[in-house]
């Protein structure tokens, strides 16, 4: 099998339980491809004075038909609801007399959900750099203060 | 590697090129529009057939490279012949219609030749995003929004550009239509 | 004619209209006998998109190498003097614009590049693209809106989609 380098584009993966629905990735799309729908649901919260609205996803779909593999929705959501994953089999067929090839090429929030398993860890970081402070031998200190480094 | 013939057709494959059919669109068409192709054959060599298209069903593809996406089918053609796939030169028949890369309107009707030129059974494999629907080029005034808009479909591979080897999967999925 | 303007390692002559021709024809006796390219850019101020056109020249001398950068403006009714006569490469650029941008040069412009049913000028800043028009933007739903009830506010548009005036009406609405 290919060895494909870990930032490899093949496909887009959802990660549903980050999604809010926010429409940036819908919006931000340059071949409008993302499929976004969605309702709003009013509950009572355990704890809070009045009931809270929040926004439930109904249907998110990307058309990889038209899907440019920019990475612009991935790189912009900021929930990282969306990774790119390096599979890249996914013809879509249709039938003997040709129908339906093209339209199978979108990709239902159920479809998406199944790349998700495809998705690389991310690459390590690199061993030169600065540990992050928020590992046990970071500076212990704020990001970015100075104290002891000058 | 593979001698693509340059005839009086202004959409014939030229050595190494990208884009078919530069030259003067008033070409006059002269002779069958029956086009240089690319065969394709299986061998029946155990140890190495990926695809077994039987052995009364000689596979012949045509790659209509029109652009980017050209590039990416023709890196795919240099790999068949380590699967055990001799790709031959000369003009034929194909039976398998490749469209990579943006359809433009100027170029829709030498596409529609091409595949009405084409025996029966003929089946066409879309490759690349701006052939299956207009891809990045979806708003242009010149672009055809997708190849299915003039013809058959049957397997469309996504990507921009996709990788010679997601064309590879493209032709397995032809594999198992056709033989379905 | 103007003073040229030098910066970045580039001359340009700013050049009215009336000067394109003489401007031109002086540069090439000055050597620049090398066509480089020709091309049309907009220049229209901020909402007069379409209506003026900036037409750049960039010719070289062999001997030196060096290039000239010659820029006019036009409107919508002006015709462009050829440069053809001189270098001979700049006919394909003219016809280009022409086609292009609708800026008249000479004969009677025919399609270059286009199929010849094509309408319309379409590199110029007001040519609508249809298919932003047709095509409804999967971003105009706000967050928590289905496509079932009409919208609380007014729905933004993408760069690109004209407002609902443009187009052709139906038979009903004329009334």
């Amino acid at each position: 099998m290919t060895d494909l380098p870990p930032r490899s584009r093949g496909v887009i993966a959802l990660l549903d339980a980050n999604c809010t629905v926010c429409m940036i990735c819908a919006r931000e799309c340059p071949d409008w491809c993302i499929h976004i729908t969605s309702h709003t649901e009013v509950e009572q919260q355990p704890g809070s004075a009045r009931p809270r609205s929040r926004n439930v996803l109904d249907r998110f779909a990307i058309d990889y038909g038209q899907c440019l593999y920019c990475g612009i929705c991935v790189e912009v959501c900021p929930f990282d609801a969306l990774h790119w994953a390096p599979e890249f089999g996914y013809p879509g067929t249709g039938s003997i007399e040709g129908d339906g090839a093209v339209a199978e090429l979108v990709h239902e929030r159920d479809v998406l959900a199944t790349w998700v398993e495809k998705v690389p860890p991310p690459p390590p970081l690199d061993p030169a750099a600065e540990a992050a402070p928020e590992t046990a031998t970071g500076t212990g200190r704020r990001p970015g203060s100075l104290r002891g480094r000058t | 590697m593979y001698k693509a013939i340059r005839g009086d057709h202004a959409w014939e494959p030229i050595p190494g090129g990208i884009i078919g059919g530069w030259g003067s669109a008033r070409r006059k068409l002269v002779g069958p529009q029956v086009l240089p192709s690319l065969v394709v054959t299986v061998s029946a060599r155990p140890d190495s057939v990926v695809l077994n298209w039987g052995t009364t069903y000689r596979v012949t593809v045509l790659e209509l490279g029109l652009a980017c996406c050209g590039v990416e089918v023709m890196a795919a053609l240099d790999r068949l012949p380590a699967l055990g796939v001799t790709p031959v030169a000369g003009a034929g028949e194909a039976h398998v219609l490749v469209v990579s890369g943006t359809v433009t309107d100027a170029m829709l009707p030498a596409v529609i030749r091409s595949f009405e030129a084409m025996p029966e059974p003929r089946y066409v494999i879309s490759v690349g995003a701006c052939s299956n629907t207009g891809g990045p080029y979806w708003d242009s005034y010149c672009v055809t929004k997708g190849i299915d808009q003039a013809l058959p479909v049957h397997v469309a591979v996504p990507g921009c550009p996709p990788r010679p080897e997601a064309l590879l999967e493209g032709l397995k999925a032809l594999h198992g239509l056709v033989n379905a | 004619m103007t003073t040229p303007k030098t910066a970045f390692g580039q001359t340009i002559h700013h050049v009215e209209l009336a000067d394109w021709l003489a401007t031109a024809t002086a540069q090439h006796g000055n050597g620049y006998v090398m066509f480089d390219w020709l091309g049309v850019e907009d220049a229209g101020r901020p909402g007069a998109a379409g209506q003026r056109h900036a037409v750049f020249l960039h010719v070289i001398d062999p001997r030196t190498r060096e290039g000239v950068m010659l820029r006019t403006e036009i409107g919508e009714t002006d015709a462009l003097p050829s440069v053809a006569h001189l270098w001979k490469g700049a006919r394909w650029h003219e016809r280009e614009a022409a086609e292009m941008f609708g800026i008249a040069v000479g004969s009677e412009p025919e399609h270059l590049l286009l199929p010849d049913s094509f309408e319309g000028h379409p590199l110029r800043k007001d040519f609508v693209l249809a298919s932003r028009v047709v095509r409804p933007w999967p971003g105009a739903l706000e967050p928590g809106e289905d496509n079932t009830s009409a919208p609380s506010r007014r729905r933004t548009a993408p760069p690109g989609v004209p407002d609902p005036s443009w187009g052709p009406r139906r038979e009903e609405e004329n009334q």
